[in-house]
């Protein structure tokens, strides 16, 4: 009993301090951008003098050479199609790998999950030229198009290994019941996948919104840079200010955070995968 | 409502598996048929090519006389229970029972009033609002049934229906199905692996085995003239005896001879024997038929035999006695009020009227 109890203290001890490593760089991070530059040259933890304020915020929104609020409407452009386009092929793509049989599927579904590995420096280069090719360099379909491209093999693979989960009994009711493949995709197995779809859909967004590496080899045009490059424009070359740097980090920061307070219901049953209970 | 008929229906999975082997079947109209075999002898594979779920890879299927094998599963009228009754989860029940008929451009009014009904019959009005995981095993079940009703096909297909619920909503169930059949007059073709699901509710059985049919009767016909070992031994519950012996010529006409007895075959058996005397043949006689001596209304020297009791089984209602003949253990159902104990010879009386007897080699029955 008393070894029990021992145990447990351990256990939350350690989850603490495992969650204030990760929440540290945040909250200095947070600390930072709501104070002003003086209260923090002698670090953001020292208390002595506490005023917060806003005005970070204010000017990394409005910054002359690099507004963020230009950067959230670029970004917006790019993320949502880039999350729905991926999600529509994918989950269709899923679907066929998890209910259908054709010649060549295991081959196919291999080569899809080998494009998992791929690091995105790897195909940096040849991506470029294809855009350049099709003139869609500094162009936001370019960008789109590469992101969902990217997008769509893990999405595939995750919404596949979803759809496993559903009980192909359900379907087959349907068949029964007077349904064909079209209308047993969408008034079944579409409505019982949305957690998984959810799920992708988040997941998908925040990766689309937080690339940093794609934007910077395709996106160029000052007015057309997006959230997460103009970040490092606001630094000055003589003078740092570090109080708006940390202001337009956390509100790029904040849109994926939103997404997952939205979708966090669905996002949750998507991970355990689908069930009657 | 419609017949079935299956002729020489083959099904040979992809991995190779043989799942069916030229199958025959006819069920009739209005016919409550229940497929019964152990997992894995091919009795489900049989509904879902009925159904049109798998494909068949040989014969034909007919329904109501046509051809249906390629005919797509929502055009062949008929109408599918689930074991684990496949509900649509985001549906509520009143949705789950309408959507076959939305489906088929029912109008409106005449939806309700069939899923009222429906619903009415198997007493689920007041659930119609929940979605299925806010129902019970049994309310699922109902709902399940309830989504076939609706749609009025020509033929029901049962999956082993009853298998998830417990015990006594299954003996429920049971009677409430074999009340809405004949409500119905519809052809149902029901498959278990449980043979007094199969007893109870069947005008027809037919007994599968590894894909192949074994028997096909009426439940009496199925336990009493059983055509093989193999549905001897499945049909009755403990299963019936079988004890290797031969058949021998002697007093006043023909034995059975075993390694433990000697029992006389009644004179209306003989001539069925006759090709067998001084061969090995399985003799079998079911728990049911074999009496305490005690209690015995016609006990003879010719077919009483002695064994030792090994175990004592008390039910009840009957008591099972497990006792050993030479080299043969015999399982009996005799009175509860038997006075037998562990260790303690004991006389028993057969009725040789209920006597089966097989042969050795083909296994199919003799008698």
């Amino acid at each position: 009993m008393k070894k029990r109890k021992i145990l447990k203290i351990i256990r939350i001890t350690v989850m603490w301090l495992v969650a204030l490593v990760w929440i540290l760089p945040f909250l200095g991070v947070f600390m930072t951008a709501i104070r002003p530059m003086d209260e923090i040259l002698d670090g953001w933890w020292n208390f002595k003098v506490f005023n917060p304020t806003l005005e970070n915020f204010s000017k990394a929104w409005t910054h002359p050479t690099a507004s963020l609020a230009k950067g959230t409407v670029n970004s917006l452009i790019v993320a949502i199609p880039a999350t729905v386009i991926p999600l529509l092929i994918a989950t269709m793509a899923g679907y066929g790998f998890s209910r259908y049989d054709f010649p060549s599927k295991k081959l196919t579904f291999v080569l899809i999950i080998l494009t998992l590995a791929l690091p995105q420096q790897m195909i940096a280069v040849p991506v470029f030229q294809l855009l350049n090719a099709f003139g869609l360099v500094d162009r936001y379909l370019g960008l789109i198009l590469i992101h969902s491209a990217w997008g769509i093999p893990w999405i595939t693979f995750f919404m596949r290994n979803f759809f496993s989960t559903i009980p192909r009994n359900i379907e087959e009711a349907a068949r029964i019941d007077g349904a064909s493949d079209f209308l047993v995709f969408f008034r079944i197995i579409f409505p019982l996948a949305l957690p998984g779809i959810a799920s992708a859909a988040a997941l998908q967004f925040t990766w689309v919104w937080s690339d940093f590496f794609l934007a910077l080899i395709t996106i160029y045009s000052p007015e057309k840079l997006l959230a997460t490059q103009r970040i490092p424009l606001m630094r000055g070359v003589y003078h740092v200010d570090w109080g708006l740097l940390a202001a337009g980090a956390i509100m790029v920061m904040i849109v994926p955070l939103l997404v997952y307070a939205v979708l966090q219901k669905q996002y949750v049953k998507g991970m355990v995968g689908w069930s009657l209970k | 409502m419609a017949q079935v008929v299956l002729e020489h229906v083959d099904k040979i999975y992809p991995n190779g598996v043989h799942a069916v082997k030229d199958a025959n079947l006819t069920v009739e109209d209005k016919e409550f048929t229940v497929l019964l075999g152990p997992s894995g002898c091919g009795k489900t594979t049989t509904l879902r090519m009925i159904a049109g779920l798998e494909e068949i890879t040989k014969g034909t299927i007919k329904i109501d006389g046509k051809v249906v094998n390629d005919v797509e599963p929502k055009d062949r009228d008929i109408a599918m229970v689930f074991q684990n009754y496949a509900l649509y989860p985001h549906m509520t029940v009143y949705q789950n029972m309408a959507f076959g008929l939305k489906l088929r451009k029912f109008p409106k009014d005449e939806i309700d009033k069939r899923v009222r009904e429906a619903a009415r019959i198997l007493g689920i009005e007041e659930l119609l609002d929940r979605k299925p995981k806010q129902l019970s095993g049994g309310q699922r079940q109902r709902v399940a049934v309830g989504r076939a009703i609706v749609r009025n096909p020509k033929v029901f297909l049962f999956d082993e229906p009853l298998s998830n619920l417990d015990a006594k909503l299954r003996v429920q169930m049971r009677s409430e199905l074999k009340k809405l059949h004949h409500r119905l007059e519809a052809t149902i073709i029901y498959v278990t692996h449980d043979q007094i699901e199969a007893m109870t509710m069947a005008d027809k059985i037919v007994i599968m085995r590894d894909g192949v049919i074994q028997q096909i009767g009426g439940p009496h016909e199925i336990y009493n003239k059983p055509a093989n070992i193999f549905v001897a031994g499945f049909i009755g519950s403990p299963a019936m005896n079988f004890v290797n012996s031969t058949v021998i010529r002697g007093d006043g006409g023909l034995w059975i001879k075993a390694s433990g007895f000697q029992v006389k075959v009644p004179k209306e058996y003989e001539d069925a024997l006759a090709d067998y005397i001084d061969k090995e043949i399985i003799f079998g006689i079911r728990p049911e038929n074999i009496y305490d001596k005690f209690f015995a209304r016609d006990a003879q020297p010719y077919n009483t035999i002695t064994g030792r009791v090994d175990v004592v089984e008390p039910l009840g209602s009957e008591t099972l006695l497990h006792v050993t003949v030479g080299e043969d253990e015999i399982v009996a159902k005799v009175d509860p009020k038997t006075k037998a104990e562990v260790d303690q010879p004991i006389d028993l009386v057969f009725d040789m009227t209920a006597m089966h007897a097989f042969d050795k080699e083909t296994q199919k029955a003799i008698l």
